[in-house]
């Protein structure tokens, strides 16, 4: 289509596209990590010295933190993707009606801490569902309901991200289940496979980039979000952002270095989370397409 | 037959089963949380409220301080979404019908708004932002925003141009369309719906902003989360459903204007 000329501007063209965007967040991204990481090893007085992150890794309260930052991050992604997987395989069909997919958007359209705010509507012990349970004489007293919302798990917490999530997940799936060429599930079915047969050989090597793709995202996202940990924690242990956020506002500027260290780690977990699978996805990427003969 | 038509009749079981627990899960509690911040006195054991009156919404709307974060938020959330079609329209151009070295680096770097923890970046920020007197303003918030809606935008656009494909493109370039009528005349009515979904979910990921909000602007740019967390705090129970409600109701109303707009600029178009 592009003469020889094209070729040249073309190279042009694909620069000031994309230069305004690489800027930004070059910007906002490199200075923004370079300026953290800069301080997290940096006393108020500009002396250079790693005493936060010695103090943070002496503290068990910091561990414990980690602790439930990651296993908060990992359930909450598992359960959306495994909850959405299954929502999505089942109506797919109906969402192509674009009526319907409005009501996958409806969730998506609030904010996290409203989120929270119904799960601790719905699911506190003087909640609605421990209404209902009373209601119907399951429940005796709203003492013997179970505690879910500002407990030490983080169930609550994980509810509200899954219960947020899910409808991520669906839309970020809905575009590969429309493109799966479902005759070959058919084949499968007619050879003697199960449901299950048919769904590792054709649908699974179509999903993984996604899954994976969302998964980091999601993972990410739930380790460094502040919102709904806020509103839904307890103090102790609190979610690492909470802990970063209340080191560096609350009290004096000597706590701030231990604010950046604290948040440094997860970033780099959740970073390294997404090189190896995004690298262990192109690998899959490349034998699929080496794989097909077209 | 009789079998083929036993395994349909239990899909289909399935898939309404699913979609009633769909409803169950994602549509009542707005329905729920509606009800409430028009009710009076509903609390544990009761399953529906006692009596019904609009006290909280006229102690919402009589707070000073939320009409005046309502604004600021109004004017965050569109700058963000303004900034982001901008900057997503024409990397996603790039990134979606060229490809060229270092592409993969080039997606990574995009991507990585959304993999470095915000809250980290805002923090990082802030002190140099100070130094350029830009906290604790506006347009700080504004430019922190866009970390969490940047990198979605430009995924969104890019899926846009995607579905698109290039052989209108190649079309009019044939017949002697320069760039901006290329633009107007074909990307964008195609890309209309991709523009939509960009704007709605920036404009909500914008709503939803506390920490970054409360790190840049330093307690002088009160946008509504602001304001919710201390209601949250409080007492009266239809007060915050009838905030949370408005919540889920400033993106439609969002929604709704930009739609207006849309329909009396192309309209204004096609008269000229």
């Amino acid at each position: 289509m592009n003469g020889r000329i094209g070729l040249l501007s073309n190279n042009w063209k694909i620069s000031l596209y994309l230069l305004p965007a690489i800027a930004i967040t070059l910007l906002l991204v490199g200075y923004g990590t370079w300026s953290a990481v800069a301080q997290s090893f940096q006393t108020i007085d500009g002396e250079w010295t790693i005493a936060a992150y010695a103090e943070l890794f002496s503290s068990d309260a910091f561990f414990h933190s980690l602790k439930l930052t990651f296993r908060v991050a990992i359930l909450s992604t598992l359960l959306s993707l495994v909850i959405g997987l299954v929502m999505t395989r089942l109506l797919y069909q109906l969402f192509k009606d674009s009526t319907w997919k409005l009501l996958v958007w409806i969730p998506m359209l609030i904010p996290h801490f409203v989120a929270g705010y119904l799960v601790f509507l719905f699911l506190s012990q003087s909640g609605l569902l421990s209404s209902l349970l009373y209601q119907i004489g399951a429940l005796e007293n709203r003492a013997n309901f179970p505690v879910l919302v500002q407990e030490e798990f983080g169930i609550g917490i994980i509810l509200t991200y899954v219960w947020k999530e899910v409808p991520f997940v669906i839309l970020m799936l809905l575009p590969v289940y429309y493109e799966i060429d479902h005759r070959y599930s058919e084949v499968v079915r007619t050879l003697g496979g199960s449901n299950w047969d048919a769904f590792r050989t054709v649908e699974l090597p179509w999903l993984l980039p996604v899954l994976i793709e969302t998964s980091v995202i999601l993972v990410a996202f739930v380790a460094s979000a502040f919102e709904i940990p806020y509103l839904l924690g307890v103090t102790r242990p609190e979610m690492l952002p909470v802990r970063a956020y209340e080191w560096f506002y609350n009290g004096d500027w000597s706590k701030r270095p231990l604010a950046f260290s604290a948040m440094i780690l997860p970033g780099v977990i959740a970073l390294l989370l997404a090189t190896l699978s995004i690298g262990a996805v192109q690998k899959h990427r490349l034998r699929m397409i080496k794989g097909r003969s077209r | 037959m009789r079998l083929f038509l036993k395994g349909l009749g239990k899909r289909e079981l399935a898939t309404s089963f699913m979609l009633i627990l769909f409803i169950i899960l994602f549509i009542l509690p707005f329905i729920t949380i509606g009800l409430k911040s028009v009710s009076v006195g509903w609390r544990w054991p009761a399953l529906l409220p006692n009596g019904l009156s609009l006290d909280a919404w006229r102690s919402i709307m009589k707070d000073p301080k939320l009409i005046e974060s309502l604004v600021t938020t109004f004017k965050v959330a569109f700058l963000v979404v303004l900034l982001n079609i901008l900057l997503a329209i024409p990397a996603a151009r790039a990134l979606s019908h060229y490809t060229f070295k270092g592409k993969s680096i080039i997606e990574g770097l995009l991507l990585s708004p959304i993999l470095i923890p915000g809250i980290l970046l805002a923090m990082g920020l802030q002190f140099t932002m100070i130094q350029f007197g830009i906290a604790d303003k506006m347009i700080g918030v504004v430019f922190v925003h866009l970390i969490p809606t940047l990198p979605y935008a430009i995924r969104v656009m890019r899926a846009g141009y995607e579905r698109m494909g290039s052989s209108l493109y190649e079309q009019a370039s044939v017949l002697g369309a320069g760039l901006f009528t290329r633009f107007f005349t074909i990307a964008l009515p195609l890309l209309l719906p991709s523009i939509r979904s960009l704007m709605l979910l920036t404009f909500v990921i914008s709503l939803g902003q506390y920490a970054l909000t409360a790190i840049i602007g330093g307690g002088t740019v009160i946008t509504l989360p602001m304001l919710y967390y201390p209601y949250f705090s409080s007492s009266n129970d239809a007060v915050i459903a009838g905030f949370s409600i408005l919540f889920a109701l400033l993106p439609l109303l969002f929604i709704g204007f930009v739609e207006v707009m849309m329909r009396l600029v192309i309209r204004a178009v096609n008269r000229v």
